[in-house]
């Protein structure tokens, strides 16, 4: 989806007042990005995708406690119990009340169900970017800016954590690892609070090499950087020269990592759920109601197909997004 | 966990049943004639088990599946479609069903002469004695029935309830154990203190007196050792938890000591597959391509798949009630307040929790513990139906409790169990309480951990079924505390019942000499735990199970505890 660059230099200018004053030139790169990116209709396609995402994510909590949305409730009169429970009528059920169906079983509306799965899925997600993110940044820097045996260092851990069977250890240690958090968060930290925790710290504290050593690199060239020569004449601290001058140079790479890590860890929360660790039902998450509606694929066809098309949007249009945005920051950037 | 069950089995299955009786040795059918068996058959289990030391397992799928392949006990169950004549014990290793003397409370059996374990060695009375014995060892041999603890000649201490024997690993009273269970060559006699009339019916259903060779003892090692003395032996020795085992023949049983009323022993191998859903075998099952025509499996369809199992493919499928109750235990160790029980029981939603288990094919709605095919049953002890919870929400708030009142529900979790805890979740909070769900996704430590003393859940799912047809073998051994209770374990008792004078009762039930008289002092036993709402009962469930197209002799009955029984069934040849 590259422009190549003729293109973009004689791209027809986008802002009027631009046009008028004829000051093309003056742009800043911050402007050209986004001149750039919303020029790429499949990307802004995603970007609304994901906005749209973000904005049931946020809204459907509101919902579930004002009461429009229902996520727990339950009415079997919806169900046709003598075929095991599914909706009766088609498309799973759906009317006026109900927009996508009722879930087999317990008749719960599908809507309100998904909706609040959407917060959840993406809350974990989230959460766990931001720990994978911030672990990767900080010692990319640190490896990338200090060389050496500190390097080495970093650079060894990195290859000991990508080779460690993650899937695997969050299996084996989830028993334990979710009596501890429930034990030692505050207060009853009873259901999805233990388990969320827990999937979140090891989904992110597996996740971060490949961030680190891509950070590495970016510190590498900029240290060679004047600025960064000048900081240090002046005595500048390490912490500083890190988060003051290095950092903002970064937040390009970084933003769009944010982007490209997030799906994974949306489909990481779906297969965890598959495997039985992760958010215990009845909480919704994408990955639990989709691992029950699996089962109902032969028999309840839309049960299984909303949460699967809903996952498999939400990953394309995060990963087009990140693709998107770093055509839009780093248009030389070879891939 | 084991024994008895009520429907006649589907007309066709019955009926191909009787020709197998008359034509033993296999090649009957009741899908094509003409097939030669002699195939292997491939048995699908869910959830691993938790044991296969014949002392100590205890689930009545396991105990009736190696019954028919590798674990001979003195008498057995044999194959029949009347449930009267499947729940009739007939001799096994012994050459009768037991003489009686002494009102009952002497047994004595001869062992059959010829007969071997699977390195070729004589199975001796000696061996008998020491298998017992090793249920005296309830540090060690968990998990598995412990009735001769109650019952056999060894005085009990009086402060613990524990018999004055503790096994055959610290031998603490080993002389009045041998007092207690004598040897005079072939024949073995046992001394009970308490008249037991129906004791080749026990262990003609469990393990628990079964042989077991002391060389071969090794102790908790043990616990997936199988050691066979029946037509077939395990591969390699010891049974793998995760994925279960493959029985090939033992090469030193002789069919001559055995009956073909008990095992014909037709397939040529028997391979178990542990581990997979329900609704992957369900799958596989309806597929039916290669190994899986010669497939069977103890999982019932789940709900979710009722509308896959219609047309062609219901003839591969047979639906039987089974033996079992399910219920809920409440734990008094937490909850000591009896109103805050009878506000739980009071606001139990039953008939939503048989619908989003699947409705009337899954599940019938149970109001009492004791299956209604059990002498004892009483059909309204408890209201069942949708529940109160408005009525439970003021017996709660009489209750001088804090509400919302917390409370944790346990069970083994799978999809069709997590949407039958939430129905239930949500009618106990419209009653004043909060629930926090607690499925316990590794299933194969459901029961060990329900069993543990400090169990932190206060509602906890179990499944239960008579051992042999009597309610004295579901209320006593679930609820009475003196041979369950220990310091490592809590039994069968999960939730840590504890009464005087349910106790008494059942004590009075076990001395009894006429039947008639016991069954009345279970029923006030059973009585007693409903107004101390010890239980809930949930639901009876149908045994709805699918097979391959070439399995033959299919059958579920009474003896099999309404599994597929292994000691008709074939496989055709085709199917390797």
């Amino acid at each position: 989806m590259s422009f190549p660059e003729s293109q973009l230099e004689v791209a027809e200018p986008i802002d009027p007042q631009i046009t008028a004053t004829g000051l093309v030139a003056g742009q800043s790169p911050t402007r050209l990005a986004y001149n750039r990116f919303r020029r790429d209709r499949l990307s802004m396609i995603s970007f609304w995708i994901v906005v749209f995402y973000f904005a049931a994510g946020i809204v459907s909590p509101i919902l579930v406690k004002v009461g429009v949305s229902k996520p727990y409730g339950q009415d079997q009169k919806l169900l046709n119990i003598d075929l095991g429970g599914i909706p009766s009528g088609s498309w799973g059920g759906t009317s006026w009340h109900h927009l996508l169906g009722v879930e087999p079983r317990v008749g719960t509306d599908f809507l309100s169900r998904l909706s609040y799965g959407i917060t959840f899925s993406l809350t974990i997600a989230i959460c766990a970017t931001v720990v994978a993110v911030v672990i990767g940044v900080v010692l990319g820097i640190i490896s990338g800016f200090s060389g050496g045996y500190v390097d080495a260092v970093i650079g060894r851990f990195i290859d000991m954590t990508l080779s460690f069977p993650q899937t695997l250890m969050l299996l084996a240690l989830s028993t334990t690892g979710v009596a501890l958090f429930a034990k030692i968060l505050p207060g009853e930290a009873t259901d999805p609070i233990p388990n969320g925790v827990y999937e979140v710290l090891v989904l992110g504290l597996f996740g971060w090499p490949s961030i680190a050593r891509l950070i590495r690199g970016q510190v590498l060239s900029i240290r060679e950087r004047e600025f960064i020569d000048a900081a240090r004449l002046s005595g500048a601290s390490r912490g500083r020269i890190y988060f003051k001058e290095i950092l903002p140079n970064l937040w390009a790479p970084v933003l769009v990592q944010f982007t490209l890590i997030m799906p994974a860890y949306v489909s990481a929360e779906a297969a965890l759920a598959f495997l039985g660790v992760g958010i215990p039902p009845p909480t919704p998450t994408l990955g639990n109601i989709l691992g029950d509606s699996v089962n109902f694929s032969g028999s309840d066809f839309s049960y299984f197909l909303y949460p699967a098309l809903l996952l498999a949007i939400i990953v394309v249009s995060f990963n087009l997004l990140g693709d998107g945005l770093r055509d839009a920051l780093d248009p030389k950037g070879d891939r | 966990m084991a024994s008895y069950r009520t429907k006649a089995l589907a007309v066709a299955t019955a009926a191909a049943l009787a020709a197998t009786l008359a034509a033993c040795g296999g090649g009957s059918s009741n899908a094509n004639s003409n097939t030669k068996g002699g195939g292997t058959l491939t048995y699908y289990v869910r959830s691993a088990y938790e044991h296969t030391d014949p002392q100590r397992s205890y689930l009545g799928v396991e105990m009736t599946n190696f019954s028919r392949t590798v674990y001979r006990g003195l008498v057995a169950f044999p194959i029949s479609s009347d449930p009267t004549v499947a729940t009739t014990p007939v001799p096994d290793l012994a050459t009768t069903t037991g003489t009686s003397t002494n009102n009952a409370k002497t047994w004595s059996y001869t062992i059959k002469n010829g007969v071997k374990w699977q390195d070729g060695k004589a199975i001796t009375c000696e061996d008998f004695k020491y298998g017992a014995s090793r249920v005296f060892a309830t540090d060690v041999i968990t998990g598995g029935p412990n009735y001769i603890l109650t019952y056999l000649d060894i005085p009990t201490d009086a402060k613990t309830g524990l018999p004055a024997y503790d096994g055959p690993y610290k031998k603490d009273g080993q002389a009045l154990f041998d007092k207690a269970i004598t040897c005079s060559g072939n024949t073995i006699t046992y001394h009970f203190k308490k008249p037991w009339p129906d004791f080749p019916e026990a262990i003609a259903a469990l393990h628990m007196m079964d042989p077991y060779r002391a060389d071969k003892d090794q102790g908790d090692k043990s616990n997936y050792q199988i050691f066979s003395d029946g037509p077939y032996e395990l591969q390699g020795g010891t049974w793998s938890k995760e994925t279960g085992g493959t029985f090939v023949r033992n090469p030193n049983y002789s069919a001559s000591t055995d009956s073909p009323n008990v095992r014909k022993a037709l397939p040529n191998e028997i391979i178990f597959k542990v581990g997979q859903t329900s609704e992957q075998i369900t799958d596989q099952l309806v597929a039916d391509a290669g190994p899986n025509k010669g497939a069977v499996t103890q999982q019932s369809i789940p709900s979710s798949k009722f509308s896959q199992v219609l047309g062609p493919v219901a003839s591969r499928t047979v639906s039987v009630t089974s033996p079992y109750v399910d219920y809920l235990v409440l734990n008094f160790n937490r909850l000591k307040n009896l109103k805050v029980r009878q506000a739980i029981a009071m606001s139990t939603d039953d008939t939503a929790w048989v619908a989003a288990g699947g409705g009337p094919k899954a599940y019938k709605p149970a109001t009492d513990i004791v299956s209604p095919l059990v002498k004892g049953y009483q059909a309204n002890l408890f209201p069942g139906g949708s529940g109160n919870p408005a009525q439970a929400k003021t017996l709660l708030q009489s209750a001088g409790v804090k509400m919302p009142y917390p409370l944790t529900y346990t069970y083994p979790s799978t999809p069709t169990a997590d949407a039958q805890a939430r129905v239930l979740q949500s009618a106990w909070q419209a009653a004043g309480f909060k629930v926090t769900l607690q499925g316990v996704a590794n299933s194969d430590v459901y029961y060990t951990n329900i069993q543990q003393p400090n169990q932190a859940a206060d509602l906890i799912w179990a499944g239960w079924g008579a051992d042999w047809p009597s309610a004295i073998t579901v209320t006593a051994p679930l609820f009475d505390s003196r041979p369950n209770l220990t310091s490592k374990s809590n039994g069968q008792d999960y939730g840590a019942y504890k009464s005087d004078p349910f106790n008494a009762l059942v004590d009075k039930a076990q001395n009894s000499s006429s039947l008639t008289d016991q069954t009345t002092f279970l029923q006030q036993a059973d009585q007693l735990l409903a107004k101390d709402v010890a239980y809930i009962p949930l639901d009876i469930p149908i045994f709805y199970m699918i097979h391959g197209s070439e399995v033959l002799n299919y059958t579920n009955n009474a003896a099999s505890n309404g599994y597929p029984d292994l000691g008709p069934i074939d496989v055709a040849s085709s199917v390797k």
